[in-house]
C-alpha cells in the first residue's frame, strides 16, 4: 500500500515537471495592440487624481476588484460588473465614473485580468510604470500552472541587452527584475513576461 | 505614497516549485502543531515619540560607515525620522517576505521607539548592537545587501528598514528557514526571509518584552467558533495580529483549488458587522486597508490570532 502511494506520489511529481502550460498565441501584444493600449492611456490619464486597481477575480470576467488607494487608507471591494452598487461607490469617493467603466469594458474586451501602477526609484527619484495582465489561451496539462502575460509600460525609454532582456540602466548589464520576473523586449518603452500569478 | 503590496509573504510559487509542494507541506503538518502564550520574559519597556526624537535629533548624523557600503546616510537618518513620525510607514516592500517583521515593527514603535533609534544608531555605528537584552551582530552578505534592495515600491529609498528587515530575518530563524539560512542575493523574496506562527510569536515576546497569547497553527485553523466574537472581544484592550491566508482575498490566480495555507500577517485596527458582513480595517504595507468579508470567508482566512497586552 505505501509503495503503491509512493509511486503514485513519483508519477505525479513527474507529470507536474514535465507538462507545462502552453500559451496558444506567441504575439498577443501586437493582436491586440490598439485596445491595450488604449487601457494604458486611460489608466494613466485617469490614475494620478485618485489612485486605484482594477482586478478581475473570476475566470469569466463578470466580477471585478476594486481597490481605491488613497494615502491614508485602501479600500478594497469586490462587484459583480453589472451591480449598481460599483458606479455608487465610484461616485461616493468622487472617482473618474466614466472612465473606469470604459477600462471595465475594455479590459473584459482584451482579457485582462489586472491593470495597477507601481512606483519604482532611479537616482531615488521616484518613477512610475503602469502593468496590465492578460490572460491568454493555454493548453493546460492536469499539475500544470496557469499562465499569464504581463506587461509593463514604462513612460520612458528602457535600457534592454543583446537578448532583450530589461535592464536596470544603461550603465550596467544587471538584469532588472519586477516582482522577481525577467522582463523582456516589445517595444523602447514597453515589455513582457510570462508569469503564474496575474498580480 | 502608493501603497502597494499585499503580496504573499511566505511562499511564492517563483521560489517554490511544484514537485517538492507536498515535501514541504509534510514538513509544514508536522512542525506545526505550535501554539500557546510566550512568557512574559522580560519587563515591559516603554518609551515614548518625543523622548525618541530627542535622541536622534542629538546625535552626529554626518558619519559614514564602510560596514555598510551601500546604506546612504541621509536617507538612512530621513527613513528613521519618518518611522518616528508615521509609526505606521513601514513598509516591508513589494514581493518580499517581509511581512511579518513589518508587523513587528508595528509593535515595536507602539511600545519603544526611543529603543528602535537607539538600536538602529548603534548597529549603523559598530555593525552590531543590543534590542531588548537581544545581541544582533548581522552576516556580511546582510550588511553588503542593505540600500541595494530594489523594485521593492518606497523601501528602495528608506535604508534604515531594509537595514532593519534584513537584520531581523537574519537574526530570527523558525522551521520555514530551516534549509536556506544563509543570505544570498534575492533571499528577501524567499523562505530565508519567511515567518511562522511560533517565530513570530517568540520574536514578538523577545523584541518588545510583553506578554503574547496566540491560537492557531501553522495549517491548522484556531478552534474558535465564531472569530468576529472573538476578535471583538480583544480588540480593544489588547493588539491583535493575525496570520491569514491571503490569497483568498486578495486572489492572484483564477484557480479554484488553492492551498490552504496562511500566508501574511496583519495588525487588525476594526472589526464590525453589518448585514452578515464583517469589515475589517487593518495595517499592512504600511498603511491601513478597509474590506467587507461574510463571517465564513473570516473563519476561511484565519490561521492565527495573536494577542498582545497593550
Amino acid at each position: 500500500m505505501i509503495r503503491q502511494l509512493f509511486i503514485i506520489l513519483i508519477t505525479c511529481s513527474l507529470l507536474a515537471m514535465s507538462c507545462s502550460t502552453k500559451i496558444v498565441s506567441t504575439n498577443i501584444y501586437q493582436e491586440q495592440k490598439e485596445n491595450l493600449n488604449k487601457i494604458e492611456s486611460r489608466y494613466e490619464k485617469i490614475n494620478p487624481a485618485n489612485h486605484f486597481s482594477l482586478a478581475y477575480t473570476d475566470k469569466k470576467f463578470n466580477i471585478i476588484s476594486l481597490e481605491m488607494i488613497s494615502d491614508t487608507l485602501t479600500r478594497i471591494y469586490e462587484f459583480n460588473i453589472n451591480e449598481r452598487r460599483l458606479a455608487d461607490t465610484l461616485i461616493k469617493y468622487n472617482y473618474d465614473t466614466a472612465g473606469i467603466y470604459f477600462l471595465i469594458r475594455k479590459m473584459r474586451e482584451s482579457k485582462v485580468t489586472w491593470i495597477n501602477s507601481f512606483d519604482y526609484y532611479v537616482n531615488d527619484q521616484p518613477q512610475q510604470l503602469i502593468i496590465l495582465s492578460i490572460k491568454p489561451v493555454t493548453v493546460r496539462y492536469i499539475f500544470s500552472p496557469p499562465k499569464y502575460v504581463a506587461l509593463a509600460y514604462f513612460r520612458t525609454a528602457q535600457s534592454f541587452d543583446e537578448k532583450g532582456r530589461l535592464l536596470d540602466s544603461r550603465r550596467t548589464k544587471q538584469v532588472r527584475k519586477i516582482k522577481g520576473q525577467v522582463f523582456y523586449k516589445i517595444t523602447d518603452r514597453i515589455c513582457y513576461t510570462i508569469t503564474d500569478k496575474y498580480r | 505614497m502608493i501603497k502597494q503590496g499585499s503580496d504573499i509573504c511566505i511562499i511564492k510559487s517563483n521560489n517554490f516549485h511544484l514537485p517538492y509542494k507536498p515535501f514541504i507541506l509534510l514538513i509544514l503538518f508536522l512542525l506545526s502543531k505550535e501554539k500557546g502564550s510566550a512568557g512574559n520574559l522580560l519587563s515591559e519597556i516603554n518609551s515614548t515619540k518625543k523622548e525618541a526624537l530627542e535622541f536622534i535629533d542629538k546625535i552626529d548624523q554626518s558619519k559614514e560607515n564602510s560596514l555598510w557600503p551601500n546604506v546612504k546616510l541621509k536617507l538612512f537618518y530621513d527613513n528613521l525620522k519618518l518611522n518616528l513620525e508615521k509609526p505606521g510607514s513601514f513598509y516591508p516592500g513589494r514581493s518580499t517576505n517581509f511581512c511579518a517583521y513589518g508587523a513587528l515593527s508595528y509593535l515595536i514603535m507602539e511600545k519603544d521607539p526611543l529603543g528602535y533609534v537607539k538600536f538602529m544608531n548603534e548597529l549603523y555605528d559598530k555593525g552590531e548592537a543590543n534590542f531588548n537584552n537581544n545581541h544582533f551582530k548581522p552576516s556580511g552578505a546582510v550588511m553588503k545587501a542593505a540600500g541595494t534592495l530594489k523594485f521593492k515600491g518606497v523601501l528602495d529609498i528608506r535604508h534604515a528598514e531594509q537595514m532593519w528587515f534584513l537584520v531581523l530575518a537574519d537574526k530570527f530563524k523558525g522551521y520555514l528557514n530551516f534549509f536556506d539560512k544563509k543570505f544570498n542575493e534575492g533571499d528577501e523574496n524567499s523562505f530565508w526571509a519567511a515567518t511562522n506562527l511560533a517565530k513570530f510569536d517568540r520574536m514578538v515576546n523577545k523584541m518588545c518584552g510583553i506578554h503574547v497569547k496566540a491560537v492557531g497553527s501553522d495549517l491548522i485553523k484556531p478552534w474558535v467558533k465564531d472569530p468576529y466574537s472573538y476578535l471583538s472581544k480583544r480588540i480593544d484592550s489588547n493588539i491583535v495580529s493575525l496570520y491569514i491566508n491571503n490569497r483568498i482575498i486578495h486572489k492572484k490566480n483564477h484557480d479554484k483549488v488553492k492551498f490552504s495555507i496562511p500566508t501574511h500577517f496583519i495588525i487588525l485596527k476594526k472589526i464590525s458587522k453589518q448585514d452578515n458582513m464583517v469589515t475589517l480595517r487593518y495595517w499592512d504595507y504600511g498603511g491601513e486597508t478597509q474590506m467587507q468579508v461574510s463571517p465564513r470567508t473570516l473563519k476561511k482566512i484565519i490561521f492565527g490570532i495573536i494577542t498582545i497586552d497593550k
